[in-house]
């Protein structure tokens, strides 16, 4: 196999050029993840800050010991067990509901999942503190006792957290469900179990890894969750790790070498996670279909018909149509009072948008880091699943580590990694920091979804090209390009979008004049100026939907 | 009491998959449905078993109502006393060999002493009796078909339901399963439905054949009275390799091809344009010319088949090129006479 492959490659018909390419797709890969890595490491054993005088110490690493850090990391693991615990029951419900159940309202609910999927998580954690901090919309209505409800506090980043984690732990779980060979629980029916003991005995044990599989990545993306503790949390006092490491870099006197130790701790976590995800979905995937596409008679819900429903649009409610209206309530009103009777209406938070200049900069910055960096990520997404999963040159496997290693570090954490490494650097200070900390943190959702569509194609599609006369690159042109433009186009979006709200990775690395718009919106929060933070979030918000309306359909359908 | 359906009717969207149909089988019968892919067996299968909700007529199991459109009557599959071998056997990968034959029995609150005997004879029946507490992952395709039917069988349901269990088998095994579920079929005396689009499966197995196409039922019968008599080119074709002649039928019984022969038939026939069905293997083949007559062809042999036991010809004639199969040997390009009984050639509408 290995001499066909090799002598394959040294063929004359442009196999230079490809490996030429090969080498230049690693060393770019190795330099934009090996860089902060390798600066963290080396930041974790220095006593000062990026760029000033500083000494070897191992005192980082000892102080990872202290109380404070321990009471973090133990806070950062209750939060995000829980919210995993739930996000997943929350999730599989949901799945179950619309895959298993004839629930009325399907298509509704899935495009409601949807739209909350693509509600930034900054954006709800927003509209939480205007709905539920101590002066919010809920505890001044509801004046009532037993009934006041401090965001500002562990529970409260929990409740932000599993609501806006609950759509991925259903987008998670509806390919094994949906594949699911449905005579399995068909079976089942045959033989005399009811619905209750074919979920119990059949559908559950069968999805048993599915669900281990969710339950871990919605872990890891509570642990990396920044933006969410960052609001609710640091007014509380309360730190999860990607605040402390935030607050240890912000904050006077910076502690940037300890924040290099938690963040490499932190990374440890994830990763570990995400390793053991990633284990778990290759050895035991769930029984698939074999035979024809017959769906699982849909089980009749009868009088529980309404609990569903009513527990469906409390969670559509609370995840995305109450925030949504608090952050409209509050872009249209001058001074903030909790009671719309007593509210001065006006456009003024939206007019100050575009009297801004700094406002006007960070739109035009975001558009150039997530328009423009999309395209970066994506080329060097489709060369890297192109390689690992279909041309397989000596060395892939390497890439391929490479390029999934992002997947178990936090964005805190990579922002960190870049402001040791790029300080050095002529980049400093440029947007062109931004976009490669982006590329890096977003490659695996690149060569994922490329790499999904490249395993699709049949291998003989590109043989046929050789056998009639095309060369690697010219059937990479003519056959692979134009087969992979479905994903190309989705992979485009999903990485624009993802680039477009993210706060993490933004949060330690921008400077005055590379500004984005996440980091407006959460600064004019920060100083009290909820109307035009308001104003701007609906703006982005309606920018993100609209964009994943138009051109992602295919997750939004049954 | 077997099974009894009347009015069926199953719609998808706006396509009827199952337009009006009646049957009913008898006690301890095996009754196959034929058809080709889309015809609509599968569908009325699952509507037996429950899997589909109808939107017309009235499913009757064992005496029991499970569903009747006019009173809105609905009986749950698992309420229904049934027992099913699916396509993919659907065989479940987390437990047991054991744990899925005895699940049947479990569900419906059986002793655990009970279980243990009555899966040992359900597995035993099947030739599995030391497969126990084998994984259900290490079991080959043959031996997952075995342990589906295990599963239909072990709480003696009143009917037994197969869906082309079959198709996945390779022909060897197929040929050795099929003896062993007519045999199992025969001891339990259990009404049987068998869907399949494999015309020697139908005809090997079953007490009757219901031949289905477009959601309609085309014919109903012994697998003999099909094979031999079936009602339309249609049913010909899906029960067996059949020849069809071109011919004028003029007075019942006689028939004229356009070139001139003529045809006996011991059929019944209204006049008129139709097709005479003739199987390959009732095709009599000779070198020796008979006396010129009704019912016999001149050909010459433009291809020979050796198939093992017997050849396979193709036989040029005047009235269309026939395949005749016959344990003589003849080289090619032989002129030949084909002959054939009365009884043997059938007029179908043409």
């Amino acid at each position: 196999m290995s001499g066909a492959r090799s002598s394959a490659f040294s063929d004359r018909s442009g196999g230079w050029l490809i490996n030429a390419i090969f080498v230049a797709t690693f060393l770019i890969t190795a330099f934009l993840i090996v860089t902060p890595l390798a600066a963290l490491l080396h930041g974790s054993f220095q006593t000062g800050s990026p760029g000033t005088k500083t000494v070897f110490t191992f005192k980082n690493w000892a102080d990872l010991g202290s109380g404070n850090i321990i009471h973090t990391l133990l806070t950062t693991c209750f939060i995000s067990i829980v919210t995993a615990v739930f996000s997943t029951l929350g999730g599989a419900g949901l799945t179950w509901l619309v895959y298993r159940s004839d629930f009325r309202f399907k298509r509704s609910l899935v495009a409601a999942v949807g739209l909350s999927f693509f509600f930034p998580g900054f954006i709800l954690a927003m509209a939480w503190v205007i709905l539920a901090s101590p002066g919010g919309i809920f505890n001044d209505l509801l004046d009532i006792e037993w009934l006041q409800f401090d965001i500002y506090s562990i529970t409260g980043i929990i409740w932000i957290q599993i609501l806006h984690i609950i759509p991925f732990a259903f987008f998670t779980l509806r390919g094994p469900m949906i594949s699911m060979d449905s005579s399995l629980e068909e079976a089942g029916y045959a033989s005399g179990a009811n619905p209750w003991a074919v979920i119990r005995r059949v559908t559950l044990p069968l999805m048993i890894f599915p669900l281990l599989s969710s339950l871990l990545l919605c872990f890891v993306l509570s642990v990396e969750q920044f933006a969410i503790p960052a609001m609710v949390g640091i007014p509380g006092h309360v730190n999860t790790l990607a605040t402390e490491l935030y607050l240890l870099t912000s904050f006077s006197p910076p502690n940037t070498g300890l924040a290099a130790a938690v963040g490499l701790a932190m990374s440890a976590v994830t990763g570990l996670s995400i390793f053991l995800q990633r284990q778990i979905v290759r050895r035991h995937s769930a029984p698939t279909v074999t035979g024809r596409g017959y769906r699982v008679r849909p089980l009749t819900l009868g009088r529980w018909r309404f609990l569903a429903d009513a527990i469906c649009l409390f969670y559509v409610a609370m995840s995305f149509i109450i925030p949504a209206l608090a952050l409209i309530y509050t872009s249209g009103i001058k001074f903030f009072v909790a009671n719309p009777f007593e509210a001065a209406w006006t456009w003024r938070n939206y007019g100050q948008i575009w009297q801004s200049p700094g406002t006007i900069r960070s739109f035009w910055n975001t558009l150039v880091v997530a328009g423009g960096g999309a395209v970066l990520g994506l080329t060097l997404g489709t060369l890297i699943a192109w390689f690992t999963h279909r041309l397989k040159p000596r060395g892939y496997q390497a890439l391929d580590a490479l390029a999934s290693l992002p997947f178990g570090i936090p964005g805190i954490v990579i922002g960190l990694g870049f402001l040791w490494s790029y300080v050095y650097l002529p980049i400093y200070g440029t947007l062109l920091v931004l976009v490669f900390c982006y590329v890096a943190r977003f490659l695996p959702y690149a060569t994922e979804t490329i790499g999904a569509q490249v395993v699709q194609l049949d291998k003989s599609l590109e043989e046929a090209a050789w056998a009639s006369g095309a060369n690697r690159l010219a059937s990479f042109r003519r056959i692979i390009l134009p087969l992979l433009r479905p994903a190309l186009q989705s992979g485009y979006f999903l990485l624009f979008i993802a680039y477009f709200r993210e706060v993490a990775a933004a949060a330690l690395i921008y400077t005055a004049s590379t500004q984005v718009l996440s980091i407006s919106i959460w600064a004019f929060f920060e100083n009290a100026n909820w109307g035009v933070a308001s104003a701007l979030s609906i703006v982005t918000t309606v920018i993100t939907v609209t964009l994943m309306a138009t051109v992602m359909r295919a997750p939004l359908k049954v | 009491m077997g099974i009894f359906v009347k009015g069926l009717v199953k719609r998808y969207g706006g396509k009827t998959v199952v337009d009006h149909i009646d049957f009913e089988i008898a006690d301890g019968e095996l009754v196959s449905l034929l058809g080709p892919s889309g015809c609509g067996k599968t569908t009325t299968l699952r509507c037996i078993a429950g899997l589909e909700t109808p939107d017309g007529g009235r499913i009757e199991i064992d005496g029991e109502v499970v569903f009747d459109s006019a009173s809105g009557r609905v009986v749950e599959p698992y309420h229904r006393n049934i027992g099913m071998v699916f396509q993919s056997y659907a065989i479940w990968p987390h437990m047991t060999v054991f744990e899925n034959v005895a699940f049947p029995l479990r569900v419906r609150g059986a002793k655990a002493a009970d279980i243990t005997s009555r899966v040992s004879r359900a597995l035993q029946r099947v030739g599995l009796g030391a497969f126990h507490d084998r994984s259900s992952q290490q079991l080959s395709g043959g031996q997952q078909q075995r342990v589906a039917v295990a599963r239909a069988i072990v709480h003696e349901p009143a009917v037994l339901l197969f869906d082309e269990p079959l198709s996945n088998l390779d022909a060897r095994l197929r040929d050795e399963t099929r003896a062993e579920i007519r045999q199992l079929q025969h001891d339990l005396k259990v009404s049987t439905i068998y869907v399949t689009h494999d015309q020697t499966e139908a005809l090997s197995l079953s007490d009757r054949i219901l031949v289905m196409h477009d959601g309609l039922i085309r014919q109903l019968g012994t697998p003999e009275a099909i094979y031999a008599r079936p009602n339309d080119v249609f049913v010909a074709e899906v029960v067996g390799t059949a020849n069809f002649f071109n011919v004028i039928v003029t007075t019942d019984g006689h028939a004229v091809t356009p070139g001139g022969a003529t045809f006996h038939s011991s059929c019944l026939s209204p006049a008129g344009p139709a097709r005479a069905m003739i199987r390959p293997d009732r095709l009599i083949i000779s070198a020796t010319v008979p006396a010129p007559g009704p019912n016999t062809l001149q050909g010459i042999i433009r291809q020979r088949l050796f198939m093992g036991g017997h050849y396979e010809y193709v036989v040029e004639t005047e009235a269309g090129s026939p395949r005749v199969l016959s344990s003589d040997e003849f080289a090619e390009q032989t002129p030949v006479v084909l002959s054939f009984d009365a009884g043997d050639c059938i007029f179908l509408p043409a």
